[in-house]
């Protein structure tokens, strides 16, 4: 055990440089699923060892859970043990937990009061039915997850965009509830919840789940330029009340998620594959990342088994 | 349906200011137990907190601007009932979770998220780029 047991709490460091690249090098499908897997992997690894470093941690402090032996010279010797990382990483875990819970929390909450939100209404138009539109002059588009998923869209979003680009705007909210991208979205915030080091794998995550549902919209319209405008027009009118701050705040060098979006879709069409090639930089950084993912998994297998055996060996069972 | 909009009207304090969003709500719970067509004066009286008249004015009218709430002249003053048009109404409802939760983007996919100071300006340029003879764009590339 000893140090390696620190390691899953550091190694999503490990997957910075690939939540950097994927953008440019990686099919949006492609990253969002493969960043979501790391995310989630690590995420678990990081419990995992929390959860040994404070078990090992406060086992001499009197009332916990662990047999008597554990207090044995022998045993101690076999595990490194400090009171006080213990005792913290205990509380890491409580801290860990409410974070978690408190992100369940709201995720249900929102979709249950918008589901509310939308009870009475009939089926919408088309032989899908899953369409609301919603008499409101602010604009606003959201894909509604759960069975069947609905699409939200005011009728101030749908009055700012021609024909073709609203079409554009419903296949993009239909590409969301179809590929479950909302259950992306809430597996790496709860890992970024569990380690803020995954938290560029959460920004990323997001950012591809947007450019994967844009270019399935591009697929279903026929037209990426389509889909381009109709995204651009949709910041623009949603941007018409502009925010208390935009004034104070300099200009950023970097553009935003949805500039980014609009010249993507401008772009040449994003290849297929789903791993990028091994000689270029995205190539190394997704070698990075799997490495830093499977040692994070060795090493929370390792703890966990060592000190299975340990309180194997101790337990007179 | 009708629980949840009654519910946050009768217990929270008054004190606390009120948001567009709920007072709208409260307003229509009251004139959906009303039994017919009310005067706004009667819609007054039965609202919780002291709401000027003008507010309660303002805020009929705002309900009926998103058919929420249909009026009817008599006189001088106008009759308000609620209406039974169910795309208002999910409209409200909808509006004030969307107004109430912060974080409301974290959890549904936004069609669009929003935009930083530079962007505004970026995205014109690439609308005018979208926009521009789509044969002319094919040439190029």
């Amino acid at each position: 055990m000893g140090f390696f047991v620190f390691l899953p709490l550091i190694l999503p460091l490990t997957a910075v440089p690939i939540a950097r690249l994927t953008e440019q090098h990686l099919h949006p499908r492609g990253a969002a699923r493969l960043m979501t897997v790391i995310s989630a992997v690590m995420a678990v690894c990081s419990v995992l060892c929390l959860g040994l470093i404070g078990v090992v941690g406060t086992a001499q402090i009197p009332g916990n859970p662990l047999p008597d032996s554990w207090s044995d010279p022998e045993v101690r010797a076999a595990l490194p043990y400090h009171e006080t990382v213990g005792t913290a990483a205990m509380w890491l875990l409580v801290l860990v937990s409410a974070a978690c819970a408190r992100t369940v929390g709201r995720h249900l909450r929102v979709r249950s009061r918008a589901r509310r939100a939308l009870t009475g209404l009939p089926a919408g138009p088309g032989p899908a039915g899953d369409l609301a539109v919603l008499p409101d002059r602010s604009p606003y588009a959201y894909a509604l997850p759960g069975s069947p998923g609905r699409v939200v869209v005011s009728t101030g979003m749908l009055a700012g965009l021609p024909e073709d680009e609203r079409e554009a705007l419903l296949a993009h909210e239909r590409a969301h509830l179809r590929h479950r991208h909302h259950r992306y979205l809430l597996t790496t915030q709860l890992a970024a919840c569990v380690n803020p080091f995954l938290r560029p794998l959460q920004h990323a995550v997001a950012f591809s789940a947007e450019r994967w549902a844009d270019e399935e919209s591009a697929q279903e319209v026929g037209d990426r330029r389509i889909t381009a405008r109709a995204v651009a027009r949709a910041a623009l009118v949603s941007h018409a009340t502009p925010p208390g701050f935009a004034a104070f705040a300099a200009p950023t060098a970097t553009p935003g998620p949805v500039p980014r979006r609009v010249a993507a879709l401008l772009g040449p069409v994003p290849t297929s594959r789903n791993w990028p090639p091994a000689k270029t930089r995205a190539g190394l950084a997704a070698m990075v990342a799997a490495a830093g993912t499977a040692a994070s998994a060795l090493c929370a297998l390792n703890a966990a088994v060592a000190l299975l055996v340990v309180l194997k060996a101790v337990t007179p069972l | 349906m009708a629980d949840e909009r009654h519910a946050p009207a009768a217990v929270e304090a008054p004190a606390r200011r009120r948001g567009q969003g709920e007072l709208e709500a409260q307003v229509l719970a009251v004139l959906q137990q009303a039994p017919g067509p009310a005067t706004a004066g009667w819609v007054q009286e039965r609202l919780e907190g002291d709401l000027a008249y003008t507010t309660v004015m303002t805020i009929l009218s705002r309900l009926h601007a998103k058919n929420a709430v249909s009026r009817s002249r008599s006189g001088r003053s106008y009759l308000w009932q609620a209406s039974s048009d169910a795309a208002g109404l999910a409209a409200l409802r909808m509006r004030r979770m969307l107004d109430g939760e912060a974080d409301r983007d974290a959890v549904l996919a936004s069609f669009v998220t929003a935009l930083l100071p530079h962007d505004e300006d970026l995205l014109r340029a690439l609308l005018d780029a979208a926009s521009a003879d789509p044969a002319a764009a094919d040439r190029e590339s």
